[in-house]
């Protein structure tokens, strides 16, 4: 099933007068169970490119369906809705909300959902467990490393169940060691339970990983490998 | 030197939001200080017109020694000099002749001591606002010696218009000064310490009765812009010969007003103390955010070798600029609005300002359109501007640029 | 909506700096109103207070007449049961009989109309404040006949000192011009230099003396406390009613009126306050907003709606509020309690007003149900405030999330 689709998607930025295309006319098309990452130097426009895809950007010409909803035509709370029920989001940084717990952290997204409060603590708990942070879920996020932290971010992502993953540079600020234990988690997730995971970065760890590697450069793709 | 100022310059520009929040609190600083001290001037001023509209006017010529010792022998004739500097000035729309003195009041075996105002009446008119006082009678002639009493006298020897007063004082050197004459009309005053005992006269009658033909006790200006007052104070001092006459304003002739007032100032200042307190936090509070939010980027240029004292230096720049920036602004928004309430001044309601009335007076409170008050309180808040300044730059000399990166 | 509150009030405690401004803000909010509203009816007071002791007393007694004219001729009939009257009401604390006239004094140098009160020393002292007010001399302590006490404006204007001879003129009843020989005794000073000019104090019995009756013109009286004044003045129009019985607010309705008069100006001084710590805080919260770009725009990115977000930042303004208002009323309340004893001296502010009594110390008062409103407003107020920068937090965009360093 197709997941993401772009169409002849453009941003244009204009800056005193000049204009600068960040994203140059992409088609996409991501299907159901992709471990694909979009690489690119910076000011390629792979940022601005999963901006849009995550629908917390506009664009300028095209159009984005995300499970065949064309998210260009929906109100801003319709999209706010859209991506709570849709899309799991894992920043490079500042992903909790420092003041809950990890538990809680997880249980929020639900919580916007309307999920009772006995399915919340349940799954919590399951996903917790899942990205192997089952003896942190009262612990604070200033409380964890980067790692765990990060692992938090997916486990939040995962809650709302939604139809894929965006993870802007999740490994950038981890070591070695926490980088591998996140990759692995989440191939894990994408092998076993069809999670698509869709990620923009630099790391040469995750492009490793990936198993579609997508390369921007100027706002064009000029590579689509698969593995 | 010149690169600070340039960089202080575009540091504020940089990042438009900040500054304007910081000029903004600095601006609400400045107009709501003069906004409301303009209020209690306004007050103020108006009390002095009120009580100056009275009866002395704002300020007065006399012999040079008359104030000391108010005797019809420290009378004078005015040189025309004097008379035409009075006439050429545009800022004196008038100068009232008077020859004052004290006199004994008496009818059938009623007596009275009274002060006896020698004036040209309708020039005191204009300055003491008596036709609306007139409640009986009429005024006399300028060539007649009819006279005007007030009321008080005149329910003491139970007068009326037509009725005759006999007038019994002592003349310019000595000579005796009695007389008796018609009253052609009444005044009532609203203050009783004038309504009780005078009598207005033609001028020219008076100094017949006192042997004191063409002789002053004072020349009263009539002034239309109070604020202009020091001034006008200063260009007749300079012309005017001091060794022959004594040049008084409001605050020598009516030493009480300006202890009132002063009385009154050192309350109002300290309210005006309590609302410095809360703007002074509106601004600490907004330099205490902007220090916090740029912390990543002193630490940056402290690293890149920027040395302390020069980015304190900008920071002091960046503090002045949007201080005096706020500050024109500040003032320019104020005047306008200070400018509807001196002509639309707050009122009083009910029995407040039935009480004022009584006195004769307007219950309203004005606000003044001093430059004075406006520059004074811009400087005030600039200072407290620098003041705050303090905690940014107390905060760049303890700042540890890797510990600031990583905010 | 639990959770938002819960997130809400842990968020206030994670920036204390953000957190103590905007507290701070209220506190400063509250204690201003409270101290500016206690400061100005005190104010009020001190004067009502310093007039009620210096010149016109809580209640004064005439002949009807007398005040058309202030003439000698309308003295007091019957002095002695207007003592009664005075002697058994329970609420007046003390009387003082005077002797009221125009005159003229004459020193060698010069001579000035005056107005002779004639007094009975030990009445007026429970009375009035002149006793205290003397910068020079005694207060009619020697048992000399003819002493008089005199205001520092007209020594000087007269060209006499303490032991100094001058001449005092006047009239007696039947209009006969009677004059005495008087030595200073000592030298008064007052607020007003008008009135140090033109006012002298003798005592009755030399009056009395000097125009050969006994008479009195005027009682002036104190009662107990200023609360009494109302019915122990209705007592004495009803068993008095052959007099002129006048209250303090009847003689000088200015100041009856003084605190209406104040309340014009203390609510245009409350809106100025009110104002600038409104907008006091919108800066602040904007401040802070712009702060938390990031983080809110990550909520609004994993979506928390609109409404939850302005809501968030509402609730976290509301219990800062919740925080503050407690505190600004007990450091208002403190600050009251401190100065209303010790009082405030405004001489630190003003330049050496002279005064006699009560003088430059002011001491704040208020009535509680201040509290109550001067907190509830600000509460509002912080409110409001917080409304143009909740709006402007709704602006961020979610991208400001995914901004990468």
């Amino acid at each position: 099933m197709e997941i993401i689709k772009t169409t002849h998607l453009t941003k244009v930025y204009s800056n005193n007068g000049l204009e600068v295309k960040a994203v140059n006319h992409i088609d996409l098309s991501i299907e159901e169970g992709e471990f694909t990452a979009i690489v690119g130097p910076s000011g390629s426009g792979k940022t601005t490119l999963l901006n849009m895809i995550g629908g917390l950007d506009d664009s300028t010409e095209g159009t984005v369906k995300i499970a065949g909803t064309n998210i260009n035509s929906l109100s801003e709370n319709e999209l706010i809705d859209f991506r709570l029920k849709n899309i799991g989001f894992v920043f490079q940084a500042y992903n909790l909300i420092p003041v809950l717990t990890a538990k809680e952290n997880v249980e929020f997204i639900m919580l916007l959902q309307g999920l009772s409060e006995k399915e919340r603590k349940q799954r919590s708990e399951e996903l917790l467990n899942h990205v192997g942070l089952a003896d942190k879920l009262d612990s604070r996020p200033n409380q964890l490393s980067g790692g765990q932290q990060q692992r938090v971010a997916v486990a939040r992502a995962l809650a709302s169940k939604p139809s894929f993953i965006l993870a802007d540079e999740p490994t950038a600020n981890l070591d070695s060691h926490s980088t591998s234990t996140l990759l692995d988690m989440m191939a894990e997730m994408n092998e076993k339970e069809k999670v698509t995971f869709l990620f923009s970065t630099h790391d040469q760890r995750v492009i490793d990983k990936a198993r579609r590697v997508i390369t921007i450069e100027d706002g064009k793709i000029i590579k689509d490998e698969r593995r | 030197m010149k690169m600070i100022f340039k960089m202080a310059w575009r540091n504020i520009w940089r990042s438009k939001r900040r500054s304007i929040i910081t000029i903004s609190s600095i601006f609400f600083a400045v107009f709501f200080a003069v906004f409301a001290r303009s209020f209690q001037i306004g007050v103020y001023n108006k009390m002095i017109a009120n009580m100056v509209g009275m009866y002395t006017g704002y300020l007065q010529i006399h012999q040079n020694g008359f104030w000391e010792e108010q005797s019809i022998d420290n009378s004078f004739i005015p040189d025309q000099s004097v008379l035409d500097l009075l006439h050429d000035n545009k800022d004196i729309t008038d100068f009232n002749e008077r020859l004052e003195s004290f006199a004994l009041t008496a009818s059938d075996n009623l007596t009275k001591g009274a002060i006896i105002m020698g004036v040209n009446l309708e020039k005191e008119d204009g300055l003491m606002d008596l036709s609306p006082k007139l409640i009986s009678g009429e005024f006399p002639a300028h060539t007649s010696s009819s006279l005007l009493i007030s009321e008080g006298l005149a329910s003491y020897y139970n007068m009326s218009v037509g009725d005759s007063l006999i007038l019994l004082g002592q003349g310019y050197h000595g000579a005796s000064a009695n007389g008796i004459f018609p009253v052609s009309g009444i005044l009532k005053f609203p203050m009783p310490n004038l309504n009780d005992r005078l009598v207005l006269m033609p001028i020219l009658a008076a100094q017949e009765l006192y042997a004191a033909p063409e002789r002053l006790t004072s020349l009263v200006l009539q002034i239309d812009k109070p604020e202009k007052l020091n001034k006008l104070k200063k260009y007749i001092s300079k012309k005017l010969d001091l060794e022959k006459y004594e040049l008084l304003d409001w605050k020598s002739l009516l030493p009480e007003l300006v202890q009132t007032i002063q009385a009154d100032s050192a309350g109002g200042v300290i309210i005006i103390g309590v609302l410095y307190m809360i703007i002074s936090f509106g601004i600490l509070g907004t330099l205490l955010m902007m220090t916090a939010e740029r912390m990543r980027e002193f630490g940056i240029l402290i690293s890149i070798g920027m040395r302390k004292s020069k980015l304190i230096l900008t920071l002091i720049m960046e503090s002045l600029f949007m201080g005096i920036l706020a500050s024109i602004i500040g003032i320019s928004v104020v005047s306008p609005v200070r400018y509807y309430f001196n002509r639309n001044p707050i009122r009083l309601e009910d029995q407040a300002a039935e009480s004022i009335e009584a006195f004769g007076f307007e219950p309203v409170i004005p606000a003044s359109l001093d430059m004075d008050i406006a520059m004074n309180h811009a400087g005030i808040v600039l200072l407290i501007v620098l003041i705050c300044t303090i905690y940014p730059i107390v905060t760049i000399l303890r700042l540890k640029p890797v510990k600031a990166m990583r905010t | 909506m639990k959770t938002t509150i819960k997130i809400a009030w842990r968020n206030i405690w994670r920036t204390p700096m953000r957190s103590f401004l905007v507290i701070g803000s209220i506190v400063m909010g509250i204690w201003a109103g409270i101290f500016v509203i206690a400061f100005s009816y005190g104010l009020n007071k001190q004067r009502t207070l310093s007039s009620i002791k210096n010149s016109i007393s809580h209640i004064q007694i005439h002949h009807p007449e007398y005040d058309k004219d202030y003439d000698s001729k309308y003295f007091l009939e019957n002095p002695d049961l207007i003592k009664t009257e005075l002697e058994t009401n329970a609420n007046i604390k003390a009387f003082a009989f005077r002797s009221l006239l125009n005159g003229m004094i004459s020193s060698p140098v010069k001579s000035n109309g005056v107005r002779i009160i004639g007094i009975n020393k030990n009445q007026e002292k429970e009375v009035t404040g002149i006793h205290s007010g003397l910068v020079e001399g005694n207060y009619f302590e020697s048992k000399r006949k003819n002493q008089i006490l005199i205001g520092e404006a007209l020594s000087k204007k007269l060209k006499v000192k303490l032991r100094s001879k001058i001449v005092l003129t006047f009239q007696d009843t039947d209009n006969n011009i009677v004059a005495g020989a008087f030595r200073v005794c000592g030298i008064f000073k007052t607020q007003y230099t008008k009135y140090d000019e033109g006012t002298v104090f003798i005592q009755n019995s030399d009056l009395q003396r000097l125009i050969k009756s006994k008479e009195f013109h005027q009682v002036a009286l104190l009662c107990n406390s200023l609360d009494d004044v109302d019915s122990t003045y209705h007592n004495l129009k009803t068993n008095l009613n052959d007099y002129e019985v006048k209250d303090w607010k009847t003689i000088s309705p200015e100041l009856a009126y003084a605190d209406e008069i104040m309340e014009t100006w203390l609510f245009l001084i409350m809106i100025i306050i009110m104002l600038a710590l409104i907008f006091g805080i919108i800066n602040t919260m904007l401040m802070a907003v712009f702060e938390r770009r990031r983080e809110l725009g990550m909520l609004m990115a994993i979506g928390m709606n609109k409404s939850k977000v302005f809501f968030l930042i509402l609730t976290e303004t509301f219990f800062l509020s919740l925080i503050g208002a407690p505190m600004g009323m007990f450091l208002g309340a403190l600050t009251i309690k401190l100065t209303s004893e010790t009082g405030i001296n405004l001489a630190i502010v003003g330049e050496g007003l002279q005064s006699v009594g009560l003088g430059n110390v002011i001491y704040p008062v208020i009535e509680t149900k201040f509290y109550i409103f001067i907190s509830v407003m600000v509460f509002i107020f912080t409110l409001i405030a917080a409304i143009y920068p909740s709006r402007k937090a709704l602006k961020l965009k979610p991208t400001e999330a995914i901004r990468t360093i």
